[in-house]
């Protein structure tokens, strides 16, 4: 954009009263109060940041074209229409051809009657000023909106007259308007004007177009609702020729046409767009339940979420999976969670990464490192259920992390990984938040229908939308000319491409398979989020059956049905969202199932606990029995290995007995008494243990004696059976401290064997002697000198046969630098010093800078040549690798 | 909030059954949960695509199914459980199989995309022939059987409306004499009926034979009855004699020694399945007339060829009779695509609380090796590992302490090794009867055991179905095949005919303590326990000390 045109809107001209009408949007500005001030501000916070000086400032700013496509992208469809009808409308216009341009010809009073809100919108935000007689669009939104051939309008219209013609010979455009059935004009200008004149008057276009031939109406119904550029050929067809001969199409290049702006608008019956969309897609509602059936479904859910996620962090309290090198956990460790959670890998997904967002669960930070519960899960825990998930519910509130991109891919195809990097979204925590409110402005206990849901956002958001009604004629034109691209995401150093492009290729919404709605024209981020909200916050009870839950409507501060209020006194009123999260904990706790302290156990060996249990009941059970089935009750099972497992935990069969009992509210069956007694039998009948040697005797007294010797403590024996002791010393030390003892032992071998004490010498394994590992070379033989010997020569005449050749080629004839190689370069200065010769060198200083000297050489050594320079006139030294090439001089020179 | 279900989230359904709304709830959920345990507090019942598919057959709908689960769940019922039972049903339905005036046998569908998913499958184009429509698809009438089975498997159950064949009318009627059928029965046979085909499940000794006749007696047609064994032809041709009109004339034996073919006929599986020469000479059993009814006893043996058969007898009625819908191989979905769905089904518990069963003591005797036999144990080969322990001396001795414990009853010995019963018999002075005793023999000596000339009886395997031993009333097994549920119910079913005196009945199983034979107990034992049946255990040394 001009930087003249941006001074023009922010700059204030001297000697402006405020009593006249604006004349700048900075004037315009500085003429609303500061609640206005403030409204902008409020919308478009990134005029904030840093707070502008003054308030021409703020207007530049608002002018910028990252800020205005910011602002463009947070409109909801209808004021983002108003915004384009002024696009294409003259500038400024008046209020009346704004409203004409949206309704039609025909009016529509729905619209009528929304366009004063939108223009207040497009004010408030800055984007629109001036008066209603001259409606201004900012000239940076006028750019993007504008149709222009690289940037086709949302509204599928093209050009004005005035812009087609632009490029066109004064001649030609004599002949539209003849051709038209207009009188010749004196300029170029006025011709224009009358064709434009002509194009906008309804009357007299209709007349015009009554003499069209019918497939020049064709060809122009095929433009009129955009795209409006069609291909030609050099020698178009007489419908296509027709049309262009009256102006009806303008040339744009030489194969292609454009319907101007006016005649389109005229074929649209004045409409901009094909449908103005002034109301939001209404919410419709899919079904209504009592809504003490959705709570009490929510509720259920909720509890289920807080045993998903014990049992998810349970399974990894021995250490989790390793963190992969990119972050993240790999996809065979996401399946393995999964099959522990018995759901889908897009719903394991999300249980992980709603226990990372919680702080549940990190990565160790260990040199091998893996993931695994953090202390904070251990506080989290001994919380009320209740607030256990209120503590979830808020962390998944505002999370930008989305898990339902686990598994797609990102925009350089790496796999997105559960816990991964890269699964941040912006956008996600508003879009979550708004979908739910969404659904709290039906009445409790109604489910909305998840494609109304999804067509109010995009409504709401257009631009972030991706694909959007008003610009899908936009976005249909693929293999066209134009490029299909909507709007103002293209445009560079914006965030909206983010909607459509990279993660489209990506897993498509509802992916979590349970249930979630299979929804058609879900690719873009936005809706893809939605979706994903739908499914997550039924799994976490924030929904119950499709419809918002009481506790979840005092999350979301939203005004709570009377019974729900009064049960919240003294839980404090405020907004923030601890305060909100804390009263909906409140309102969870009675609908959760209370916790059971007993359990049914059954002839079968199972055992029912018909509620949740309590935890130290669940934990001891879960030792004994093995979980057969979870949900609202669990299942046991109690096997042999179970009742083991318990043993080794260090319970006596006793004990079992008396925990049974204790705990069952029905007689302990008999073959689960007899299982328990059964397992304790055989329990510890062999007994394992470590002993580093050990002492045997046929006479039992002996190792008695032993045994009650003082002096055997340090040996540590044990006596395993009469004639057996153990000790915890090795076979050499017992030998030596019974021997010490006075007793004569002898070795044993593995096999029984007694082993001979015969000193033996000591030898190694075979081994090689070390090769020797010289300081240099070898010494060279007779054969080896020799052939590099005859190398050498044939070298050194070589290259001395080259040098004497060259001299021609190296000199430069324009005065150049001289070019040799660098061994030609140290032969040559090695003979010029040794001649006493001077040389002519090119030589490139530590600046870079180049000259040509002439010297002579006086010595060469380690790298450099010192000599007397005669252009310094001076004994210098120069480097060698600086020396650019080297030349002799003619001798008549010197 | 306070409802007798549980719904668990693996589609289990806790049923407490000391809950007053226990009953109501039982009735509610029964057409489409399968009974899974019975155990003394709570049922478990489990939703599966086959019974929903069932309780679909049967006219229920996904919404009577989420009223029954959301009204007596003590919990919220998982909201995925509920989308999932709403999916699956619907699943059924959208193809049905039905009489096209012109084209014959027609597969339609109310939802192109399926007709279109399953024609596309390979598995599915041989059994079918043109597209008559983008609905309609015919399909070879000789694979109605074939189309329904690989449908179900595709998870697209159609449904069959293609109705049945009369078949050859023959009048047939109860003989309610000084006896009727029981309630339980008259049900099986309505639901059957109601059904047109299907299954019944009665615990042994419920008189699963009854309904048989019922639904004869329903029919009035020509029927075909197919049984395990001669002996079991011979039982149910005497029940059939006694309580219908039939007489001995209108029924034949077609088996291995006797090739009739009368208005109703009773064949064994063993002779349709007799291969020779590659082929199955009597299959043609199944065309030699025009049958309007078949019935299957102790439908989980059908043997696989019999499946085959079957496959190509879909336009006439099939009834099913068994005591356990468990079959070791789990084919349990080819019995409800091919025989059809289950139309009855009532608990052991429920029966014997009516009365109808005698209630049965089940114990567990737990065997103590000696040392020598553990070490010999020990070092067996793994394949003779559970012969060894399920035949040891130290057993017989067991055996034998239990019989004199119940000297003066009427005891059955029950074993799977022919050397291990001949020794039993030679030292219980009793006689064996096998798979080498003919048939003559066989119905000789059940005779004398029931009119109490014998008192022990040693029996093999060739006993396990359908013999009727009213009298017996202690039954000792002392080994089985392996860890087979299904036999260990079979073998208690042989206790459990009532009694004439109301007593109880025994039932012994004497098993090796820490061997193989200890886990095939526990396994054989699942399907009594989750009946209800409550194994007691016991030392064998404490019978012993008592003896």
């Amino acid at each position: 954009m001009g930087i003249g045109e941006l001074a023009r809107e922010a700059h204030v001209p001297a000697g402006t009263g405020a009593a006249t009408a604006p004349r700048t949007l900075a004037e315009a500005l500085r003429a609303r109060g500061d609640e206005g001030l403030a409204a902008l501000l409020r919308a478009r916070p990134d005029l904030l940041s840093p707070v502008p000086n003054d308030l021409t400032q703020l207007a530049t700013r608002a002018g910028t074209r990252a800020s205005v496509v910011r602002a463009l992208e947070r409109l909801d469809r209808f004021t983002l229409q108003t915004a384009e009808a002024l696009a294409v409308a003259p500038d400024p216009a008046p209020y009346p051809v704004l409203l004409a341009l949206l309704t039609g010809d025909d009016g529509d009073p729905d619209v009528e009657a929304a366009l004063p809100r939108a223009v207040e919108a497009l004010r408030e935000q800055a984007l629109v000023w001036g008066e209603e007689d001259r409606l201004r669009l900012v000239r940076t939104a006028r750019e993007l909106l504008a149709p222009s051939p690289q940037h086709p309008s949302p509204t599928g219209l093209g050009p004005a007259v005035v812009e087609a013609t632009a490029g066109m010979s004064p001649g030609r455009i004599q002949e539209i308007i003849a051709t038209a059935g207009l009188p010749a004009t004196h300029d170029p200008v006025s011709a224009v004007a009358a064709l434009t004149e002509l194009f906008t008057d309804r009357e007299r276009m209709g007349e015009l177009l009554d003499t069209a031939p019918s497939e020049a109406l064709t060809v122009l119904d095929r433009l009129v609702w955009g795209p409006p550029y069609g291909e030609v050929t050099a020698d178009p067809a007489p419908p296509v020729r027709w049309l262009r001969d009256r102006g009806l199409l303008l040339p744009v290049s030489t194969r292609t046409v454009v319907l101007p702006r006016e005649a389109a608008l005229h074929l649209r019956g004045g409409r901009a767009h094909r449908t103005p969309e002034p109301h939001p897609p209404a919410l419709s509602v899919l079904r209504e339940y009592r809504p003490q059936v959705v709570d009490s479904a929510a509720a259920g859910q909720a509890y289920t979420a807080l045993a998903t996620v014990e049992d998810l962090l349970k399974s990894w309290d021995r250490g989790g999976p390793p963190v992969l090198r990119a972050g993240g956990i790999s996809v065979r460790e996401l399946k393995r969670v999964a099959a522990t959670l018995d759901v889908t890998e897009p719903v394991a997904a999300f249980w992980l990464e709603l226990c990372y967002g919680a702080g549940l669960l990190a990565s160790d930070g260990e040199a091998d490192e893996r993931y695994a519960p953090t202390p904070a899960y251990d506080d989290w825990l001994d919380l009320p259920a209740a607030e256990r998930w209120s503590r979830l519910v808020t962390a998944w509130l505002t999370a930008t992390r989305t898990p339902g991109l686990v598994g797609g891919q990102d925009a350089k195809g790496r796999t997105l990984s559960a816990l991964g990097a890269d699964l941040d979204r912006g956008a996600a925590p508003e879009v979550r938040r708004r979908v739910l409110t969404l659904q709290a402005t039906l009445p409790p206990g109604s489910a909305a229908d998840p494609e109304t849901l999804l067509a109010r956002l995009r409504w709401e958001r257009p631009l972030r939308g991706g694909a959007t009604a008003s610009a899908g004629a936009a976005g249909a034109r693929g293999g066209q000319a134009a490029p299909a691209r909507t709007g103002p995401e293209a445009s560079p150093g914006t965030t909206g491409t983010t909607g459509g492009t990279g993660y489209g290729g990506g897993r498509q919404g509802g992916g979590y398979g349970t249930g979630a709605p299979t929804l058609a024209s879900t690719s873009d981020l936005r809706s893809r989020i939605a979706v994903w909200t739908l499914t997550e916050a039924e799994m976490l009870g924030i929904t119950g059956r499709g419809a918002l839950s009481t506790p979840a409507r005092a999350l979301l501060n939203l005004p709570l049905a009377e019974a729900a209020a009064d049960a919240l006194t003294g839980v404090g009123g405020g907004v923030e969202l601890s305060v909100a999260a804390s009263r909906a904990a409140t309102l969870l706790a009675p609908l959760l199932p209370e916790p059971v302290d007993h359990v049914l156990l059954q002839a079968d060996l199972t055992a029912v606990a018909p509620g949740p249990l309590q935890r130290p009941l669940a934990d001891m059970l879960g030792v004994l029995a093995d979980v057969e089935s979870k949900g609202g009750a669990t299942v046991f099972r109690f096997t042999p290995g179970s009742v083991r497992r318990a043993l080794d935990a260090g319970s006596t069969a006793s004990d079992l007995h008396d925990f049974l009992t204790a705990h069952s509210r029905t007689p302990v069956p008999q073959p689960l008494s007899y299982l328990i007694d059964d397992v304790a039998r055989r329990h510890g009948h062999l007994r394992i243990g470590a002993a580093s040697a050990y002492v045997r005797c046929d006479d039992d007294a002996l190792l008695g004696e032993i045994l009650a010797d003082k002096r055997s403590a340090s040996l540590r024996l044990r006596r395993l059976a009469p004639t057996v002791l153990a000790a915890q010393t090795d076979p050499a030390s017992l030998l030596d401290g019974l021997r010490s003892m006075g007793y004569a032992p002898a070795a044993e071998s593995a096999e029984g064997d007694v082993l001979v004490t015969r000193t033996d010498a000591v030898r190694t394994p075979a081994r090689t002697a070390p090769a020797p590992v010289p300081d240099g070379p070898p010494a060279p033989d007779t054969t080896l000198l020799a052939a590099a010997v005859r190398a050498i020569r044939a070298g050194d005449l070589a290259s001395t046969a080259v040098r004497k050749e060259r001299p021609e080629t190296t000199r430069p004839a324009d005065g150049g630098l001289p070019r040799t190689s660098p061994a030609e370069t140290l032969a040559t200065v090695q003979a010029a010093a040794m001649t006493g010769s001077a040389v002519w060198i090119g030589y490139v200083n530590a600046e870079g800078a180049a000259s040509q000297r002439v010297i002579a050489p006086v010595r060469v050594e380690g790298g450099f040549v010192t000599g007397y320079d005669h252009t310094a006139d001076e004994v210098r030294t120069y480097p060698l690798h600086r020396i650019t090439g080297v030349a002799e001089l003619a001798d008549d020179q010197v | 909030m306070n409802g007798p279900l549980i719904v668990q989230s693996d589609k289990t359904l806790l049923l407490e059954v000391d809950h007053e709304l226990a009953e109501a709830c039982r009735r509610a959920i029964a057409p489409f949960a399968e009974l899974e345990r019975a155990p003394e507090h709570i049922h478990t019942y489990r939703v599966t695509p086959l019974g929903l598919w069932n309780a679909r057959a049967a006219g229920h709908d996904a919404e009577q199914v989420v009223d029954a689960l959301v009204e007596f769940s003590r919990y919220p019922v998982p909201h995925a459980l509920l989308v999932d039972v709403a999916e699956t049903m619907a699943r059924y339905g959208r193809l049905t199989l039905s009489k096209h005036p012109s084209h014959g046998l027609v597969l339609t569908t109310t939802d192109r995309p399926v007709l279109e998913e399953i024609l596309r499958s390979r598995k599915v184009q041989p059994l079918v022939g043109e597209r008559i429509d983008p609905d309609t698809v015919a399909v070879h009438p000789s694979e109605r059987g074939q189309i329904k089975q690989t449908l179900l498997k595709l998870g697209w159950p159609a449904e069959d409306l293609a109705g049945y064949v009369d078949g050859e009318a023959h009048r047939i009627d109860l003989a309610e004499d000084g006896w009727a059928l029981r309630p339980y029965q008259k049900q099986a046979v309505e639901g059957f009926w109601h059904g047109g085909s299907g299954v019944v499940v009665l615990p042994c000794g419920a008189g699963k034979t009854l309904v048989g006749a019922g639904a004869m007696a329903q029919a009035k047609a020509t029927t075909l009855i197919l049984v395990t064994n001669t002996v079991s032809a011979r039982q149910w041709k005497h029940e059939l004699v006694k309580r219908t009109s039939l007489t001995e004339d209108e029924i034949g034996e077609y088996s291995g020694t006797r090739k009739e073919i009368r208005p109703v006929t009773i064949a064994t599986y063993q002779v349709l399945t007799t291969k020779r020469k590659g082929v199955y000479p009597h299959l043609e059993l199944f065309d030699s007339r025009d049958w309007g009814l078949i019935v299957y006893d102790e439908v989980h043996l059908l043997p696989a060829p019999v499946f085959k058969f079957t496959a190509d007898l879909q336009a006439r009625r099939r009834l099913g009779l068994t005591a356990t819908l468990v079959r070791e191989d789990g084919r349990e979905s080819d019995v409800f695509s091919l025989i059809g769905p289950k139309r009855f089904d009532a608990p052991w518990k429920e029966i014997e609380a009516q009365g109808y069963i005698a209630p049965a003591d089940c114990v567990e005797v737990r065997v103590n090796l000696t040392d020598s036999e553990r070490l010999a144990y020990a070092t067996a080969e793994t394949e003779e590992k559970y012969r060894f322990c399920a035949t040891t001396a130290t057993k017989r001795k067991v055996t034998e302490a239990l019989v004199r414990k119940f000297a003066g009853q009427q005891i059955l010995v029950i074993g799977q090794y022919i050397d291990q019963l001949d020794e039993l018999g030679e030292h219980l002075d009793a006689p064996v009867i096998k798979g080498e005793t003919s048939n003559a023999q066989r119905e000789k000596l059940f005779d004398a055991f029931r009119n109490g000339e014998i008192s022990v009886l040693v029996v093999s395997k060739v006993a396990n179905f359908s013999i009727d031993l009213p009298e017996a009333t202690v039954a000792i097994q002392v080994s089985g095949t392996f860890g087979s549920r299904q036999e260990e119910a079979q073998r208690l079913g042989r206790v459990l005919r009532p009694k004439a005196d109301g007593h109880q009945a025994h039932f012994y199983s004497v098993v090796a303590r820490d061997t193989i034979d200890q886990d095939f107990a526990a396994h054989r034992q699942r399907f009594l326990a989750e009946q209800g049946y409550a194994y007691r255990i016991m030392d064998a040394d404490q019978l012993l000390t008592d003896d």
